[in-house]
């Protein structure tokens, strides 16, 4: 007979223990690689650090780069090319996307094909997408260019979407747009198909006509969908790096030049680890402080 | 208000004969109950009154018009979903005035004000118009949904199922309203339910419905006791018809082969009856009690009166008093 106590010691790990055991990996590899570098980078943003000179002593500099970076007319230059893209693709996205949605909600016949075929930029690879819309923007030999020609009279070759000043803005937005516009279809789409049919019924019944219905059920209902989908795109798409770095590279000067490109420029071109700790700490900051409260009229619309 | 008629009316889904050659008028002011099981085509004959389903054969008449081909908002008609069907986003005074404000209706604020007002008194949810339709209890969302209904001043009411996702207690209460509320507006009210208490207890007339087809439509009382077959004969009644083989008995008319006794066809005593039955269990639902018989084999459920001492293993006597005759199809034979 042995006592409880003892044959638990024997047959192994405590409970408790065995939890320890299945989360610590996971606990462990998120300290390595997202809390850690996290604190460091902020660390290194008070310093003069450069990672191309490790062994040049570190000295502290305060917030010496917080001060400049925020009176840095191009930084804020960067940050309005950043807002430029984030807002003009969020609102196309969200105009297209809903729209498709609602089109795609009507259920006719081979809905489900136009849906997979709407859904196939989605699930390409950005540096995919960035590679084959160089090939689309060429000006000689481009679709794009070809087609406006086509529809406008004006040749082809009279206009480079990725060399001009005023186009390029205009350029990755088109891209993005293409590219996600149908993620936020999809997020809509299920806010769609969650609204029951007999509230359509009941409406019918009531006499609202189609336009009454949309206003006062279906946008309402879908609202918090739509507002989610808003979330992402506008998240994602203030970090945008990779297809815009493929596209134009921040060109023709700076015109497409954001926020993510200046700091990938100050980071691995001109070595400035310390201030490019910085402007990252300073971008986190501002994405982590839209996004709650954006989350919370979020929350307000949803407990509606 | 007014009358609504169903003329030889089919309708099927798929391979699904959902309706068979249904007719029946609602007369101005009349409350019919449709009566039947799950699946049996009631709330798909709703449906196509309030033309959210176009049927394939027959046609449709309101006061005398063809709506059959009308679209819902043409017709008329207030419709009280199973699954109440508020707008969730809404408060319970917008859900109520939601058909008023209809632009097609012009009815002005004030007036829709007054409405509502007057229909949740009411309905006893005076107090709770600034909610929003979410926050209520299935009873108040329910009586919401009657609400929305009522407001107006249709041609016919078209109720499915509405009581039945509430407890006992409410269903009870809301009975007598219901049917309180339609005396004193004389209302046109069609109403679908399986349950034979709410059919018995409103409706003036009831329309018993059985695989896409009307059976029998008439008086509760007609119903209840002149079924013209066993099916509609096993609709009504609390405990259930017993469907006895006539062979059991002596004296049956020619070509009945199955007796109809309900409790009140049944005397028990404890001798001098015409058969003998066992006693295999007593229920007591303390004003009565359900009485468990086995006569030759064959299941007998009776109401006893609970002072009766009867228990498991007793023998009893029952006599036949008056009970229902079918024939081998079911169908009924005169006595």
């Amino acid at each position: 007979m042995v006592r409880p106590g003892v044959a638990r010691r024997i047959r192994g790990l405590s409970d408790r223990a065995l939890a320890w055991l299945f989360i610590t990996p996971t606990i462990v590899l998120l300290l390595a690689i997202n809390i850690f570098p996290l604190l460091w980078t902020i660390y290194l943003s008070f310093t003069n650090y450069r990672a191309n000179r490790a062994n040049v002593p570190m000295i502290w500099l305060g917030a010496d780069w917080y001060q400049s970076i925020l009176t840095d007319p191009d930084i804020w230059a960067a940050m309005q090319v950043t807002a430029h893209f984030v807002i003009w693709t969020v609102v196309i996205e969200t105009v297209l996307g809903f729209g498709l949605a609602y089109l795609i909600d009507k259920k006719f016949r081979g809905h489900g094909m136009w849906t997979t075929i709407i859904l196939l930029p989605m699930m390409l690879s950005p540096a995919v997408v960035g590679n084959f819309w160089t090939f689309l923007y060429q000006p000689q030999i481009g679709l794009f260019n070809y087609v406006v020609a086509f529809f406008t009279g004006r040749p082809a070759s009279s206009f480079q979407m990725l060399g001009d000043v005023t186009l390029s803005p205009w350029a990755i937005v088109i891209v993005d747009a293409w590219m996600w516009t149908p993620y936020v279809m999809l997020i809509c789409l299920a806010g769609l198909r969650s609204i029951p049919d007999y509230i359509y019924e009941a409406a019918e019944v009531d006499r609202a006509s189609k336009w009454r219905q949309f206003w006062s059920i279906t946008l309402p209902m879908a609202l918090p969908f739509i507002m989610l989908a808003v979330l992402f795109r506008g998240i994602e798409n203030f970090k945008m790096f990779d297809m815009v770095n493929l596209l134009t590279g921040g060109g023709p000067g700076s015109t497409t030049e954001v926020a993510s490109i200046t700091l990938k420029r100050a980071a691995f071109e001109s070595w400035r680890t310390g201030y490019s700790s910085a402007f990252a700490i300073i971008l986190f900051v501002t994405v982590f402080g839209l996004a709650n409260i954006y989350v919370k009229a979020l929350n307000k619309v949803k407990s509606r | 208000m007014a009358e609504v008629e169903i003329i030889s009316v089919s309708k099927a889904f798929g391979k699904t004969q959902a309706l068979s050659d249904l007719s029946l008028t609602v007369g101005d002011g009349e409350f019919v109950a449709l009566l039947g099981p799950t699946g049996a085509g009631k709330t798909t004959a709703l449906r196509l009154i309030a033309g959210l389903e176009q049927p394939d054969r027959g046609s449709i008449r309101i006061d005398g018009r063809d709506v059959t081909g009308d679209a819902p908002a043409d017709r008329d008609v207030a419709f009280v979903f199973q699954q109440y069907s508020l707008y969730p986003h809404l408060t319970v005074f917008e859900n109520m005035a939601f058909s008023l404000r209809a632009p097609t209706r012009r009815v002005a604020e004030a007036d829709i004000r007054a409405k509502v007002q007057e229909v949740a008194r009411l309905l006893h949810i005076e107090t709770k118009l600034d909610n929003k339709a979410t926050q209520l209890s299935g009873g108040q969302m329910q009586r919401v949904a009657i609400g929305r209904a009522l407001v107006r001043s249709p041609s016919i009411y078209l109720m499915d199922e509405p009581l039945s996702s509430l407890d006992a207690k409410l269903r009870g209460e809301l009975r007598l309203e219901l049917k309180r509320i339609q005396v004193e507006l004389g209302a046109t009210i069609l109403y679908v339910t399986h349950d034979q208490t709410e059919a018995m207890t409103m409706a003036s007339r009831i329309g018993v419905i059985e695989g896409g087809r009307l059976m029998q439509i008439g008086s509760p009382r007609e119903i209840y006791e002149n079924p013209i077959n066993a099916h509609v004969a096993a609709r009504l009644g609390q405990p259930m018809i017993n469907l006895l083989p006539a062979a059991l008995f002596a004296g049956v008319p020619d070509g009945a082969e199955t007796i109809g006794a309900r409790t009140e066809h049944l005397t028990i005593a404890r001798d001098g009856g015409d058969v003998s039955a066992i006693v295999k269990r007593v229920e007591h639902l303390g004003d009565q009690s359900h009485l468990h018989l086995d006569l030759a084999g064959r299941p007998v459920v009776t109401l006893a009166d609970p002072e009766a001492a009867f228990g498991a293993g007793d023998m009893v006597s029952l006599r036949l008093n008056k009970p229902l005759f079918f024939d081998a199809k079911g169908e009924r034979v005169a006595a």
